[in-house]
């Protein structure tokens, strides 16, 4: 009896550390379908899906992030009565495009630490974010910069979208059941690790450029896991070369942009003038 | 559809943008406007980027005022001569303009005086004209705007270099539509628009040619404004968007030719109601945005 006491602290111990051992031997994964958007002629969009493994019991966000650019915009104040354009500021030190996805609610997924490290909300954004010149009213900026970006379509940050398991991830109360019951559903794959998918509509007004897609695996409101991988957006065929000549051959293309505009102008003038003459001929 | 415009980067609904371009290209063939004033505006409401907006918009405008400049042509409303007159006073008073803008924004004055001068200008033109025109029609009078008119002048019959515009049946003095072209031009280049709108109201009511001959001969001037301020623009900015030009353009030529042919069906006074209309709810919408907070106070820079 008293070796049976003596050996449960070593047992619960070792069950510990293989548990643990388990979690860190199945690291994140993460494949992105397609891993590059072809802009052609008549694109109109995309479906990107985000799928792979994280170790089991993880709560998974996904998130996208374009470049970091400074964007210079106009600061409207009132002057009298009216609202008018009162000084130029500019903004850095955030991502050109920031879309969150998750398996839960964010604030369930990070604590504030994390959430600041992984730009996982306004208010991480808020702090991060760099306005030049210096305003006593920055924190309003910040405000308008973000209403700005998710009416644009490029900030989408109200998480969800991910699935574990075949179970969908509800966002509300019903999370963390759906989360205990996808042990029984969905049993970890060979050393412990879970899959989990995204499917989300690419934004049309997203630039042409390098993506990155970083999936977090999450417990404990800390990121365990960490696997990133980047998404190319690029222009192909008849776009592709149009915007080449237009940067590579400016002058060229501003002319022969005149030439075409003025032909296709005076074409439909003389296609316009043959259908009228035919009409009050019929007349 | 979806098309992608690869300037732009973006992809849009290929009947939006030759629909934007029909009804904008109506107003331009039917009132001689460039119509500037209302796509750039619609196409960054769109998402385009306003850099690509402005630039792409002035090329599309060469194919609209080609299209409206042949059409107004073959109906004899283009007095090239006076045109290339005030497209002259135009480039010169646009240049001013220019330098005026570099100052006011050195003091930093620019966007008090560009509110104020779209607002006092587009309310100015647009209450006159509508006033008067409102005034012939219920008179059922039409004021010849001829010679007669144009005699009147007293003195500006005396200023030197006098030629005559037989398709526009003025005499004047080359200096007259240079330096009312050349304001034109500066007034133009401070409110960051063709200037359309205010051309055609000059030319009827200080250089008195007739509405229609005013239409074709702002449309021909226009045409080698834009053209010129597409090639800077092109190799400039590289901002021109093509594909996104020539959408426009293929609603706007035809919006143009039936614009143009609309024209003619109407009275002078009654082309001139619709314009002053049209300059009026753009003032009013101005002086509302003036007047009422926006939702958002930072707004996206354009590029030039």
């Amino acid at each position: 009896m008293s070796q049976r006491k003596t050996l449960l602290p070593f047992a619960t111990i070792l069950a510990l550390s293989v548990a643990a051992q388990a979690f860190a031997s199945s690291p994140a994964t993460v494949k992105v379908t397609p891993s590059v958007i072809e802009m052609g002629t008549f694109y109109g969009g995309a479906k990107v899906r985000v799928e792979g493994t994280v170790p089991s019991g993880s709560k998974v966000v996904v998130i996208v992030r374009g470049e970091e650019v400074t964007e210079l915009f106009n600061r409207v104040g009132r002057v009298g009565p009216i609202w008018i354009n009162t000084g130029k500021i500019s903004v850095s030190g955030v991502p050109s495009l920031l879309l969150l996805f998750s398996s839960e609610p964010i604030s369930n997924c990070l604590c504030r630490r994390a959430m600041d490290d992984c730009l996982g909300d306004a208010d991480a954004i808020k702090k991060q974010i760099q306005i030049k010149p210096r305003e006593k009213a920055a924190s309003s900026v910040a405000e308008d910069f973000l209403k700005l970006k998710v009416r644009q379509g490029n900030y989408q940050m109200s998480g969800g979208g991910v699935q574990i398991g075949g179970a969908t991830q509800a966002l509300d109360g019903t999370a963390s059941l759906a989360m205990a019951s996808e042990a029984v559903q969905n049993p970890p794959l060979e050393g412990g690790a879970v899959p989990y998918s995204l499917e989300f509509t690419w934004p049309k007004s997203a630039a042409v450029g390098t993506y990155e897609i970083r999936v977090h695996a999450c417990r404990d409101g800390e990121v365990q896991e960490s696997s990133v991988v980047p998404l190319k957006v690029v222009e192909i065929g008849f776009p592709a070369m149009i915007t080449s000549l237009a940067r590579s051959h400016a002058s060229a293309y501003g002319i022969v942009s005149i030439i075409i505009a003025m032909l296709a102008g005076f074409g439909i003038d003389f296609i316009a003038s043959r259908i009228f003459k035919k009409k009050i001929a019929a007349h | 559809m979806p098309v992608l415009l690869p300037v732009a980067g973006i992809s849009i609904s290929l009947l939006w943008l030759v629909g934007a371009g029909a009804v904008v290209g109506f107003l331009s063939g039917l009132f001689g406007v460039g119509g500037g004033f209302l796509l750039t505006p619609i196409l960054m409401m769109m998402g385009i980027p306003p850099t690509v907006a402005a630039a792409s918009d002035s090329c599309q405008i060469v194919a609209t005022s080609s299209s409206g400049t042949a059409a107004h042509f073959r109906l004899g409303n283009v007095d090239a001569k006076l045109g290339t007159v005030l497209l002259l006073g135009g480039l010169t008073g646009g240049a001013v303009g220019v330098h005026i803008i570099k100052f006011l924004r050195s003091i930093g004055s620019a966007d008090l005086v560009i509110t104020i001068a779209y607002v006092v200008v587009l309310g100015s033109i647009g209450g006159y004209m509508f006033w008067e025109s409102l005034s012939n029609l219920r008179r059922g009078v039409m004021v010849p705007m001829t010679h007669a008119a144009a005699k009147r002048g007293g003195y500006l019959s005396r200023l030197p270099f006098q030629m005559d515009f037989p398709r526009s049946r003025v005499r004047h003095s080359v200096i007259l539509p240079f330096l009312f072209c050349g304001m034109v031009g500066i007034l133009a280049a401070i409110m960051g628009v063709g200037g359309g709108f205010i051309m055609v109201p000059m030319m009827v009511y200080l250089l008195r040619m007739p509405m229609h001959v005013a239409v074709g001969t702002d449309l021909f001037q226009i045409l080698f404004t834009c053209a010129g301020v597409t090639y800077m623009q092109a190799t400039t900015n590289h901002t021109v968007d093509l594909v996104l030009a020539l959408l426009l353009a293929a609603g706007s030529t035809v919006g143009a030719q039936v614009g143009a042919r609309v024209g003619r069906l109407l009275h002078g006074d009654q082309l001139k109601i619709l314009l002053a209309s049209i300059v009026l709810l753009v003032m009013v919408k101005m002086a509302i945005g003036l007047l009422t907070a926006p939702s958002i106070l930072i707004i996206p820079m354009k590029g030039h």
